[in-house]
């Protein structure tokens, strides 16, 4: 259900276990009108807007696609025959590829009124400017490939990664440690799935295994994910891995991706996961348990290595009312957003 | 070799050995004195990188203490949770232009750091350990980069805010970046290797533009100076490609060594110099050389003539021409000379003529004794029978006749000893010239022993001819050769009174003849052999002492020679060699 704000009211909504905070001040009441500028980090090459998916794919339906510059730009403006009504904006005005720390700039310089937030930029944020979190939407993951063979590396390194000071530090606490791919607000198990590191184990396994096979390229294509690989990286170090960090993660042996939980479903969540991963379906869940057993069938082997569950964070500019803008899921949701200096 | 051969090469080797010399010393003090040079450029240099490292030191401390008293550093000191920090050193190490800072906790927890983000949580347990950092300076560390380990000049501040305290550990790294700060004078350079593997490392030799590709031929030098920690100077390379080299270790904050400064002075400009020099040295040596030659020719000339013909001089001297002289043309050394060989030519012919006085004084009292001698013998028995005969004519008149008879024999026979006597004077007197005719002497020879076949037999001597069949006719007068051989067979037979063994020799030398008689007599006596051919010298109680005599003088007439060889016990063999 799509919720409205109108002007008179000023709102603070907590939305908890979703882990949802969404501060907004309203105005007296809505206008029409007015563009609101968005910026992402994500870089989409399409020849065409993304149809599915968060994000642009969930402006269709309010917003149609005015403008689209692959890679770089893309406008798109209200649809006046709105299932749900004329949204209150008249346009929404997105710039791909801006780096985190470009975005914080940009909104603090009123350059942009929807940004998101990178975990160094949410400390820099200026006290009382609006923060639209989602739940723990993104898994981050360490995936082995095939020339990684031996189990025991494997497991060394998942036992060397010291995720709490990952998380406390360079993820400045937005998620949560995991062990598990689907989240606990989604599966319910997830704290089954043991994620606290044991460096002495770690360290007994790297020497129980070959010296041919502790050292291993870890590739990350994503630079807002490089202090994580570099940290772990020097984890592995620390348990007699050598790890080198390569942005090219074709040619690396290990991975270090994010995966977008794409369903409040968690069988088609998890499957969604397997195919993404490219591992084996999981079986049809029709309980927790069932569920529970595929998941760890899919990590046994320490294949994948199941590292933050992560929510989107968003900043918004002083000028964006009626938010919060994105659901639980992190999922837009614009239609009800309008920007102070619009059309009167 | 000639004197005058031998004087040119004294003089030469002496012009080369000279100019050698002198070129050496001047090769030698310009290459002290270049060393010197390059000693006080390296000095100066050294001074310049300690006056450089110290600067750059109090850059970093100043930076370290600037970044430690700033509110940023207050604020983290103080904040509850150093998590939203861990990027905090990033910027203020680019704000401050330090390569390097970290931010350190209280317990030596790195809060942020600029070179290696990950290590946030990590431990600097060496910060703990030091109580007071106030008063250190900057100072070498090793430290740990995602890259590798390097060296780098830090300094600590602190930041205290209550009970809380916040380390702030800042610096460069000492690379290339900073080697190529360093201002050096031309045909200098400077390396550094960094310390930080337990051996020697290829990769930690580093220069103003990168790794260096000197490592090999360097490796000896920095093993050394890391070896003895102090500073050493040593020459690498050869030619003008080779440089000195001034290895300055570089000590950490716990005195270890953790690099050595390489201060390069190519040794191109000496090494030309010495090249310009030796060209110089052989252009001027090879003129020397051929004024040398020169001077030494004209010279060795001016000394060598005199004494060439002080040489020719002495050679007709040698020859018999005692009478020759010298021109006296200096009054130095080789006039000398030559005046002393004139005086010594002198001085011969007078000593010449003084013996030939004594000697033919002394003939003529040998002749006179000798005279005396052999006449007294025969007038002795005149005188005796002389008076005998008047002493019976007086006293036994009736024995007169038969006394007188027996008188005039005496007489007659003593007379006609006297008679023989002067005739042997005669002989020697009268020794006319040899008539020359080709002669066989192993004819002669067989032919004059048979004329002493009875006298061989009366003396009981066994006569013997060894005559050598290829023996050749050589000009000689027969007649006198017949003679000489008469007169040493005769001193043979008379050499041996008790009998003995007598040989006669022949001997072809060639074209020329060898002839030897041999006996086996009593032998002679040294003296007695050096005496045996003076006139009327004899060893016999009997006999005039003109055989050998004779001999001599013919064979000598032959333009022969004639040699005894005697032992005393052994017999003599005379030896004729003619031809």
């Amino acid at each position: 259900m799509r919720s409205r704000w109108f002007a008179g009211h000023s709102v603070r909504i907590f939305v908890l276990g979703s882990v949802l905070a969404v501060a907004a001040l309203a105005a007296t009441r809505p206008h029409y009108g007015g563009t609101l500028r968005v910026e992402i980090r994500e870089s989409i090459e399409s020849a065409d807007p993304p149809e599915s998916g968060p994000g642009m794919a969930d402006l269709a339906g309010a917003f149609a696609i005015s403008r689209w510059e692959a890679g770089h730009r893309a406008i798109y403006t209200a649809d006046e025959n709105a299932a749900g009504g004329r949204p209150f904006l008249d346009a929404i005005d997105i710039d791909m590829g801006r780096p985190f720390r470009e975005q914080a700039i940009d909104i603090e310089v009123g350059k942009a009124d929807l940004v998101e937030i990178g975990p160094a930029e949410a400390r820099r944020l200026p006290a009382g400017r609006p923060v639209w979190s989602s739940a723990p939407v993104r898994v981050m993951v360490l995936v082995f490939g095939a020339r990684v063979e031996d189990a025991r590396i494997r497991e060394a390194l998942s036992l060397a990664v010291d995720r709490a000071a990952i998380l406390n530090v360079l993820l400045q606490r937005q998620g949560e440690i995991s062990g598990a791919l689907l989240p606990q607000w989604l599966s319910g198990y997830a704290f089954l799935f043991p994620a606290s590191a044991d460096m002495a184990k770690a360290r007994a396994l790297v020497a129980s295994a070959p010296g041919m096979s502790r050292g291993f390229a870890l590739g990350v294509e994503d630079p807002g994910l490089r202090p994580v690989a570099d940290r772990i990286a020097l984890n592995a170090r620390d348990a007699g891995l050598a790890v080198s960090v390569t942005p090219q993660a074709t040619a690396a042996d290990a991975r270090l991706v994010e995966l977008r939980i794409v369903s409040s479903e968690p069988a088609r969540a998890l499957a969604a996961v397997a195919g993404a991963l490219s591992l084996p379906m999981p079986a049809r869940a029709d309980s927790p348990e069932v569920l529970y057993e595929a998941e760890r069938a899919m990590l046994d082997g320490f294949r994948v290595l199941p590292l933050f569950h992560l929510p989107d964070v968003y900043g918004a500019g002083p000028r964006v009312k009626g938010g919060p803008g994105i659901s639980p899921l992190g999922e837009w949701r614009f239609e009800n957003l309008w920007v102070e200096g619009g059309r009167p | 070799m000639t004197f005058r051969t031998r004087l040119l090469l004294v003089f030469t080797v002496t012009v080369i050995v000279s100019v050698g010399i002198v070129e050496w010393m001047v090769t030698s003090a310009t290459r002290q004195a270049f060393e010197r040079m390059e000693s006080q450029r390296a000095d100066a240099l050294v001074v310049q990188f300690r006056r450089e490292f110290d600067r750059r030191g109090k850059e970093i401390v100043r930076a370290v203490r600037g970044i430690a008293a700033s509110d940023a550093s207050l604020s983290l000191a103080i904040a509850p949770d150093y998590a939203p920090y861990y990027n905090e050193a990033a910027s203020l190490a680019e704000t401050h232009g330090l390569d390097l800072l970290e931010l350190v906790a209280g317990d030596g927890t790195i809060v942020s750091s600029a070179e290696w983000a990950a290590r946030f949580g990590y431990k600097e347990d060496w910060l703990t350990a030091q109580a007071d950092w106030t008063g250190r300076g900057a100072f070498l560390k090793r430290e740990e980069l995602p890259d590798g380990v390097a060296l780098a000049l830090l300094a600590v501040g602190t930041v205290n805010a209550g009970d809380r305290r916040l380390y702030v550990v800042g610096g460069q790294q000492l690379d290339s970046e900073f080697l190529s700060t360093l201002v050096l004078p031309a045909g200098m350079h400077v390396l550094l290797y960094r310390n930080l593997e337990p051996r020697f490392s290829p990769r930690e030799l580093i220069d103003a533009a990168g790794p260096s590709s000197r490592a090999a031929e360097l490796q000896a030098l920095v093993e050394e100076a890391t070896r003895r920690a102090s500073e050493i100077t040593r020459t690498v390379g050869s030619g003008a490609a080779s440089e000195t080299f001034y290895a300055v270790p570089l000590k950490g904050y716990e005195d270890n060594l953790l690099g050595v400064l390489l201060i390069g002075s190519s040794r191109r400009e000496l090494v030309e110099l010495e090249a310009s020099l030796r060209r110089n040295g052989i252009l001027v040596a090879i003129f020397g050389i051929l004024m040398g030659v020169l001077m030494s020719a004209w010279a060795a000339a001016r000394i060598t003539r005199p004494v060439q013909r002080l040489a020719e001089s002495a050679g007709k001297v040698a020859a018999g021409n005692w009478a020759t002289t010298v021109e006296i043309a200096s009054g130095d050394e080789v006039g000398k000379l030559a005046q002393a060989f004139n005086r010594m030519t002198h001085e011969l012919v007078e000593q010449r003529e003084r013996l030939v006085q004594a000697e033919r004084v002394a003939a003529w009292r040998e002749l006179a004794r000798r005279l005396a001698h052999e006449l007294k013998n025969p007038l002795f028995p005149l005188q005796i029978t002389v008076e005998n005969m008047q002493r019976a004519r007086e006293s036994y008149p009736e024995q007169f006749e038969e006394v007188f008879r027996e008188g005039t024999h005496t007489l007659l026979a003593e007379l006609a000893n006297l008679k023989q006597i002067i005739g042997r004077f005669s002989d020697f007197a009268k020794m006319p010239a040899p008539e020359m005719q080709p002669v066989n002497f192993n004819q002669l020879a067989a032919e004059t022993m048979k004329l002493f076949e009875a006298q061989f037999l009366q003396a009981h001597v066994t006569a013997k001819a060894e005559l050598d069949p290829n023996l050749r006719a050589i000009p000689a007068d027969p007649e006198q050769m017949t003679r000489v051989l008469r007169n040493l067979i005769l001193n043979a037979i008379d050499a041996m009174p008790q009998g003995g063994a007598l040989t006669i020799r022949t001997v072809a030398l060639g074209a020329a003849v060898r002839l030897e008689i041999s006996d086996t007599g009593q032998g002679l006596s040294p003296e007695e052999c050096a005496r045996l051919f003076t006139p009327y010298y004899t060893t016999k109680t009997h006999g005039t002492g003109l055989g050998l005599a004779i001999v001599q003088s013919v064979v000598s007439d032959h333009k022969g020679r004639i040699s005894v060889e005697s032992q005393p016990g052994r017999g003599t063999t005379f030896r004729i060699d003619l031809g």
